[in-house]
């Protein structure tokens, strides 16, 4: 508990000697604001973001929302078509063979090298980066979710198969529950998908959106913004995954994750 | 159970009453990747009478695991026949009940929802379902923990819930596959004593797979001696010493070193 305590302050200190060294560097003019932008620049910035907002009228708060909507989006949508579809690849050997090396390949293709292609087939709106996000975050959903119910413990399988427990029930009830950890574990990487896709897709076509917010800043040397805009994204995407992991714990009170990993 | 009632025990000879598991001319083989098979066991015929207690002894990879699965319904001999009371067994719950390695619980469910899932193919009402698992828990002295997960238990818990849900459909054979290998040294004997008990108080042809050579002396009517590459029956002894055993005791020594030697050979 001690130790615990003396490395937070250690690392704290740490954080609070870098804040400081920016300020003074810039304030004696060794390093350059808008490459460096010191604590205080990106308080104000904060200030002004939630007030004004930027550009003008649009606040922090615009930014947040049209994020997190387009993400809930993409996310849903890649979730909803994910896990029918991995449970019953993962059910059906010959299927998943023949698609295993598509999941891998698509899975590979880094998401935002599609945009201008999505472009040209959706267009610069909505769609568009509603579509990448949901792309990203998909392919992800889906090969966990064929995991997880392919590489089922076999001794489960065997055990329940001993109590005459086959066929449509032991999918049910064992292999189901049995995939359920991997396919929460896939979730939350999905959503860091999710939030790495945003702010590519929102570079284009918007004024509105947290990576358009990190791109309009750049274009006026306003780097305390664009730092203001990665604080953001870090936040909302720990208070997100805190959320889903919470979520994950009241589903499933067993302690799938947890006993997984400890075994 | 007395040594009188437990039937003639001196198999391999042919027994008197019907054998509860007949095993004739059994082989096993596996495909290999790349071509090929590997034959795991060979020529296997072995007798077992009703309530009897016979341990299977054996190195690692001599197909123990793969007798068990067999006579559990679970894997199918290649060649050669394998009847339970008289019937082919074309699959599992006709009348075996497994406890495996490591428990293999569902962690998913409760102590009493896992006993309960054992009776899963039983036409009962849910409620008699739980009432049947209740029962088995009282017997395997777990009446306290019904509510908890498997993580939430100790080993020793553990294989006791498994225990339990092996009793579920009330087979006649109880076949289990290494199932204290994993716990620790004092647990183990205290498992192997409830055991006996429990197999006193419900009467089960029992077949318990072990490495361990006191433990199959501890518990068994007879041990059979695997050997390997390919598995075959090495020898069959009849341990016909009075209940409780004692390590201490010279005829466990000269047995234990009886058996040393037949692995060992």
């Amino acid at each position: 508990m001690r130790e615990q305590l003396t490395q937070a302050l250690v690392a704290l200190l740490l954080i609070a000697a870098i804040l400081l060294g920016v300020e003074f560097g810039v304030r004696e003019g060794y390093l350059k604001a808008y490459e460096f932008p010191p604590a205080s620049r990106i308080v104000q910035g904060f200030v002004e973001l939630t007030t004004v907002g930027f550009p003008t009228g649009v606040t922090l708060w615009t930014h947040i929302l049209v994020t997190v909507v387009r993400i809930a989006k993409g996310y849903v949508a890649a979730i909803a078509i994910a896990v029918p579809l991995g449970l019953l690849i993962g059910a059906l050997p010959v299927l998943d063979k023949m698609t295993a090396p598509l999941v891998v390949f698509f899975r590979s293709v880094a998401t935002l090298s599609l945009l201008p292609l999505a472009i040209v087939w959706f267009g610069a709106g909505e769609l568009t980066k509603v579509i990448l996000i949901g792309y990203g975050c998909f392919w992800v959903m889906l090969s966990n979710v064929i995991a997880g119910v392919k590489y089922v413990d076999p001794a489960l399988i065997r055990a329940a198969r001993s109590f005459k427990v086959h066929g449509w029930t032991l999918y049910r009830e064992v292999v189901l529950p049995a995939a359920l950890p991997r396919m929460f574990a896939g979730a939350r990487v999905a959503l860091g998908v999710g939030f790495m896709v945003i702010v590519g897709a929102e570079m284009i076509g918007t004024i509105q959106g947290l990576g358009a917010l990190i791109m309009e800043a750049r274009s006026f040397y306003r780097s305390e913004i664009t730092v203001i805009g990665m604080l953001v994204i870090g936040v909302l995407g720990f208070l997100i995954s805190s959320g889903l992991a919470a979520l994950e714990r009241l589903l499933l009170p067993w302690g799938g994750g947890l006993g997984e990993t400890s075994r | 159970m007395s040594k009188a009632e437990a039937g003639p025990v001196g198999a391999p000879l042919p027994t008197i009453t019907s054998p509860m598991i007949d095993i004739r001319n059994a082989r096993k083989s596996f495909d290999v990747r790349g071509g090929g098979k590997t034959l795991v066991l060979d020529d296997i015929s072995l007798s077992i009478a009703p309530n009897q207690f016979v341990s299977v002894v054996g190195r690692s990879g001599c197909g123990k695991t793969t007798l068990l699965n067999i006579i559990a319904g679970l894997d199918a001999a290649s060649s050669g026949e394998v009847l339970i009371a008289g019937r082919r067994i074309v699959g599992p719950g006709q009348g075996q009940g497994v406890v495996f390695q490591q428990h293999a619980l569902f962690p998913w469910l409760t102590a009493q929802e896992n006993v309960a899932f054992g009776a899963r193919s039983l036409p009962l009402t849910k409620s008699e379902k739980t009432k049947r698992a209740c029962e088995l828990l009282e017997l395997v002295g777990l009446e306290a923990s019904a509510g908890k997960y498997p993580r939430e238990m100790s080993g020793g818990m553990q294989q006791r819930v498994a225990i339990a849900r092996a009793l579920a459909l009330d087979p006649d054979i109880l076949l289990m596959d290494e199932p204290f290998g994993a716990l620790d040294e004092l647990t183990r004997i205290e498992m192997q004593q409830e055991l006996l008990r429990i197999w006193e108080a419900r009467r089960k042809t029992v077949v318990f797979i072990t490495h361990s050579i006191s433990e199959a002396l501890t518990l068994s009517d007879r041990v059979v001696l695997l050997a390997p590459h390919p598995g075959r029956i090495a020898r069959d002894i009849v341990i016909d010493l009075p209940r409780p055993r004692l390590r201490t005791d010279q005829g466990f020594n000269a047995l234990y070193e009886q058996i040393w030697s037949g692995l060992s050979s």
